[in-house]
């Protein structure tokens, strides 16, 4: 009897024990919660106090301007067809029809040229759907030309320099040219409010050792952000490579122009 | 209604959760490359050598342009029948057309007579019949496997450099970077292909961070000496060490200015890590940064020399930042995670670094390498395939980044498109870490 009299005794005992343990327990929990309430906080202050820097904000983005993805467009006029169109003209025009060249001023729009003194008549021409080719104005592109597309925006261009042949005489030449500034063209430079602008036009020339030189805005789109983006394209760039060593000029003209649509 | 958004919201939670990391898109994928055929070289002669040398001559060089990041090579089963060794073997439509398709045509021949080995080479543009020359070139070497690659590198270095827009290529470029085969942490070299690695030093103790000064002649390295950690120097010319002052403290990671004048490293000769800059022969000493915590790892702008990227402690965990090389107008340009080791860009546009972005208890804690456009501070990750990725550093052609990786198990050195493409290990044997490769 009085071994469990003795049991009974300790019980009691252990379970005075178990109250202090119990609420140590609940003491180290609640401090440990104090402390990363509190002294992180502390803590913090402390070590970014040094800094007198400035934190700029990082945006995840799917593109960065590296080589633009891009892929070879299309020319509309570029191919064998003469146009289908009802606006051919009669066959009462005896004068020779010169095919305008889509040269430097490709911007305007060419028109036919034939003297209205000679001409007769016509019936009304038959309306025609927007992308119909009026006569004349297909067939294989002439002279040094080529377009490029990326990401919904287009550019293109025209060489002049020499004898007017260094585009069909160096067409790699040309499209390195036509690489290199789609490369370093970042239409985020552009204002993002911007869906659709007119076409810019810059020109510069390349010097013998292929460094662009004398960019000009010919002709503004309107959109100061858009002719900034091409102008700094060009701005970019060092060099294209030095021109052909058979080429005998001292630089080229180009005239590069960037379409853009969001 | 309520029970259909509860079941939505884990959902949504998943997918954003899943959906960030894996961004292979727009990233410069899908750059519009040249075509280009590349027929094996033909045998000028029946020497014996001439097949062996040949086929050297035709790997290297199919490498080469494979490797340059701005070709789409036509496979060789595409190729019409017959050697092509000289312009009058040229069929241009069989070129120019399907299947080959092909815009741009290398081909040559090789010949071998006793010691010497002469090599003509030619590029076609095969869609202008009337003038397709773009370059043609002759070579003549010693007849050694060795001499064979060597002109493979310098006609496919010319071939990038007409048709890449006057950007210099990078097949005779080296890379240095530390490795263990030896079973001390040592300074190796090797051919920006993984060709010809060799040991430079053999200090028997660690050596880290190879830098090599931008005319080829020097490499800058942080090396435990009997007085701590130091910057040494190693002439490429004398094959031997050079002097190069002692600091005191503990000194790591030099960086050569972009003219070679000037060399930034971190030393602790005052406590702190901070960034020093001293003339290249170690001559006056200027401390650039002080901040509180560390600051190491610098980086200087490669086209413009004015700006130094470094690794700042100052916030508490590390983070990139950009100062000018005087030391002000210091900003940072990582604000979370655990960002390390930037490289700046060859033509300054570009920082290149290596992020945890989520670090802590509990994070995915993948370290992978990241680019950010400066002007912009838009970023993009580049390596997604596992593995500790660290290190990184770009090409002078400013189209490759080269790195270490876990990935395969041990560290190793890979090398990459700086669109994250075309990623391949270079070495195999041993631990590669800290690459660094040539300015030209």
């Amino acid at each position: 009897m009085q071994a469990s009299a003795e049991i009974f005794f300790e019980h009691e005992r252990w379970g005075r024990n178990l109250a202090w343990s119990a609420g140590l327990h609940v003491a180290v929990v609640g401090a440990i919660i104090l402390y990363a309430a509190f002294a992180s906080g502390g803590r913090g202050q402390g070590w970014g106090s040094g800094g007198g820097g400035e934190a700029m904000g990082v945006t995840l983005v799917t593109t960065v301007p590296l080589p633009a993805p891009q892929t070879q467009t299309q020319n509309v006029l570029a191919n064998e067809s003469k146009g289908v169109s009802q606006s051919k003209p009669k066959p009462e025009v005896t004068e020779p029809e010169a095919i305008p060249i889509p040269e430097k001023n490709a911007k305007k729009k060419p028109k036919h040229e034939t003297s209205a003194s000679k001409r007769k008549p016509e019936p009304e021409p038959v309306e025609e759907a927007n992308n119909v080719v009026p006569f004349g104005q297909g067939g294989p592109v002439s002279g040094p030309y080529g377009t490029f597309s990326a990401g919904g925006a287009k550019g293109g261009f025209g060489f002049t320099g020499g004898g007017g042949d260094f585009g069909t005489r160096f067409g790699w030449y040309v499209d390195t040219v036509r690489r290199k500034v789609s490369d370093n063209w970042l239409k985020y430079e552009i204002d993002p409010r911007i869906g659709e602008a007119r076409r810019v036009y810059l020109v510069f020339d390349i010097t013998r050792d292929g460094h662009p030189s004398h960019i000009e805005v010919e002709q503004s789109s309107g959109v100061p952000s858009l002719d900034q983006s091409a102008v700094r394209a060009l701005q970019r760039i060092d060099t294209f490579g030095p021109l052909p060593s058979d080429y005998s000029g001292n630089k080229v003209s180009v005239e590069f122009w960037f379409d853009y649509k969001r | 209604m309520k029970r259909f958004f509860y079941g939505l919201f884990p959902l949504l939670l998943l997918t954003s959760a899943f959906g960030q990391d894996w961004i292979r898109t727009g990233t410069g994928l899908g750059v519009e490359k040249v075509r280009i055929a590349v027929p094996d070289f033909k045998a000028a002669s029946q020497d014996p050598k001439n097949t062996e040398l040949l086929k050297a001559f035709n790997d290297t060089l199919w490498n080469d342009l494979d490797n340059a990041g701005i070709f789409d090579l036509v496979s060789k089963s595409f190729y019409p029948l017959g050697p092509v060794g000289a312009p009058t073997d040229v069929k241009f439509d069989t070129w120019s057309s399907p299947p080959p398709n092909a815009a741009m045509l290398a081909f040559g021949n090789l010949g071998v007579s006793g010691n010497s080995m002469s090599v003509q080479g030619w590029l076609y543009d095969v869609k202008n019949v009337t003038s397709p020359q773009v370059l043609g070139k002759q070579y003549s070497d010693a007849a050694t496997t060795e001499a064979a690659r060597i002109t493979a590198h310098k006609f496919a270095d010319e071939i990038i450099f007409r048709l890449g827009g006057g950007i210099p290529g990078i097949a005779e470029s080296k890379i240095y970077f530390v490795s263990t085969r030896t079973g001390h942490k040592e300074i190796w070299a090797m051919d920006y292909d993984g060709a010809n690695q060799h040991a430079l030093t053999h200090l028997g103790s660690i050596s880290l961070s190879p830098r090599v000064s931008p005319d080829g002649s020097r490499v800058a390295f942080s090396s435990l000496t009997k007085s701590g950690w130091e910057i040494l120097m190693y002439s490429l010319e004398l094959d031997r060490l050079v002097t190069f002052p002692r600091f005191g403290g503990t000194n790591l990671s030099p960086a050569w200015s972009p003219d070679g004048t000037r060399i930034a490293f971190s030393s602790s000769r005052s406590g702190d890590p901070e960034i020093y800059v001293v003339d290249a022969s170690g001559t006056n000493p200027k401390r650039i940064t002080s901040f509180k915590g560390p600051d190491v790892s610098p980086t200087w702008n490669r086209k413009t020399g004015a700006q130094i990227s470094w690794v700042s402690g100052r916030t508490g965990l590390p983070q990139i930042d950009i100062m000018e090389a005087d030391g002000t107008n210091a900003q940072q340009v990582t604000d979370q995670g655990y960002a390390v080791s930037p490289s700046w860009s060859p033509n300054g546009q570009f920082l290149v670094f290596s992020w945890i972005r989520h670090y802590g208890p509990g994070a995915p804690g993948a370290q992978d390498i990241y680019l950010m456009d400066i002007a912009s501070k838009q970023w993009v990750q580049l390596t997604h395939d596992g593995g500790r990725n660290d290190f990184p550093y770009w090409s002078p052609d400013n189209r490759h980044i080269i790195f270490q990786s876990s990935r395969s198990g041990g560290m190793q050195i890979w090398t990459m498109l700086a669109d994250g493409t075309n990623q391949k290990a270079l070495t195999t044997s041993g631990s590669n870490t800290q690459p660094n490769w040539s300015w030209k």
